[in-house]
């Protein structure tokens, strides 16, 4: 007598997709956060004829309390420039900057308005100095 | 003879909740993308001596006033006259266009204390007359 064997049922139930969907979301939004400034709070200056960044590689800011962040994860300012541009670093670990060509060395410069020259202004140069494509943040003049 | 009313069932199915959070977490994604970056790009060269100009314009900016070669002014002031040396900068002939763009430098040298949009303020005045700024800061 033959027995014949039981078919195994293997498949996923499709009623979880929504729910593994959901917890991946979640998973990839906290990741993003980590490197996103949009949490930081920067009241603007104003300027007249602003424009839109080409690129948005690099973002340095510097919130209400005064305290420099890049791309949303708090710096020493000191170590800024070599964060951005190290020509000393091998292939790889050359900065956020490394050996992109111009005009995709873009650094977006989120000041508070009220912040003085003493803390903007050596950030200013690093970025200079690094080859970086200055892009100051703005609020449209009303 | 009484008949009984159905009673309807008006819950919405719990299967569908997963769901509902995907798109809510969709538009409040699409959202927060939409923040906004405008703002104006500005040219800092790095010190490169080749365009360094010998005798540049020199600006100082303070908190209440603005020095233009050592001259104290107001912003209004300071607009009209940059505006009238880079134009004389740039109607110099039989200088190469290095030599222009160098007669084009504007020094600007902060006070430690001024607030960035007063800094913005006068370094987009600089580059909407068509100067190019170089700053000058004490070496510590």
């Amino acid at each position: 007598m033959i027995l014949q064997r039981r078919k195994m049922n293997a498949d996923v139930p499709s009623m979880a997709m929504g729910d593994i969907a959901f917890l991946l979301l979640i998973f990839f939004i906290i990741l993003a956060r980590v490197s996103d400034d949009s949490h930081l709070k920067v009241n603007k200056a104003e300027a007249e004829e602003l424009v839109k960044p080409q690129h948005k590689r690099v973002s340095v800011a510097i919130d209400n309390k005064k305290i420099t962040y890049l791309n949303g994860v708090r710096i020493n300012p000191d170590d800024l420039g070599l964060a951005l541009y190290n020509p000393d670093g091998g292939p790889g670990a050359r900065g956020i900057l490394g050996d992109f060509p111009p005009g995709e060395r873009t650094v977006l410069l989120k000041i508070d308005k009220d912040t003085p020259a003493y803390l903007f202004e050596p950030l200013i140069q690093a970025v200079a100095k690094a080859g970086g494509e200055l892009h100051h943040v703005l609020e449209e003049k009303k | 003879m009484k008949l009984r009313r159905q009673s309807l069932l008006t819950e919405p199915p719990a299967s569908a909740a997963s769901d509902i959070a995907f798109i809510l977490i969709i538009f409040f994604l699409v959202c927060a993308s939409v923040q906004e970056e405008d703002g104006r790009p500005q040219e800092i060269p790095n010190s490169d001596k080749q365009h360094q100009s010998k005798n540049p314009i020199r600006v100082n900016i303070e908190r209440d006033h603005l020095k233009l070669n050592g001259e104290v002014m107001g912003i209004a002031q300071f607009t009209s006259k940059l505006k009238k040396r880079l134009d004389a900068a740039s109607d110099a002939e039989g200088k190469t266009s290095e030599a222009l763009a160098a007669e084009r430098t504007v020094a600007v040298r902060c006070s430690p204390t001024v607030p960035y949009d007063r800094w913005m303020e006068v370094t987009a005045t600089i580059e909407d007359l068509g100067g190019t700024i170089a700053l000058m800061r004490k070496v510590e």
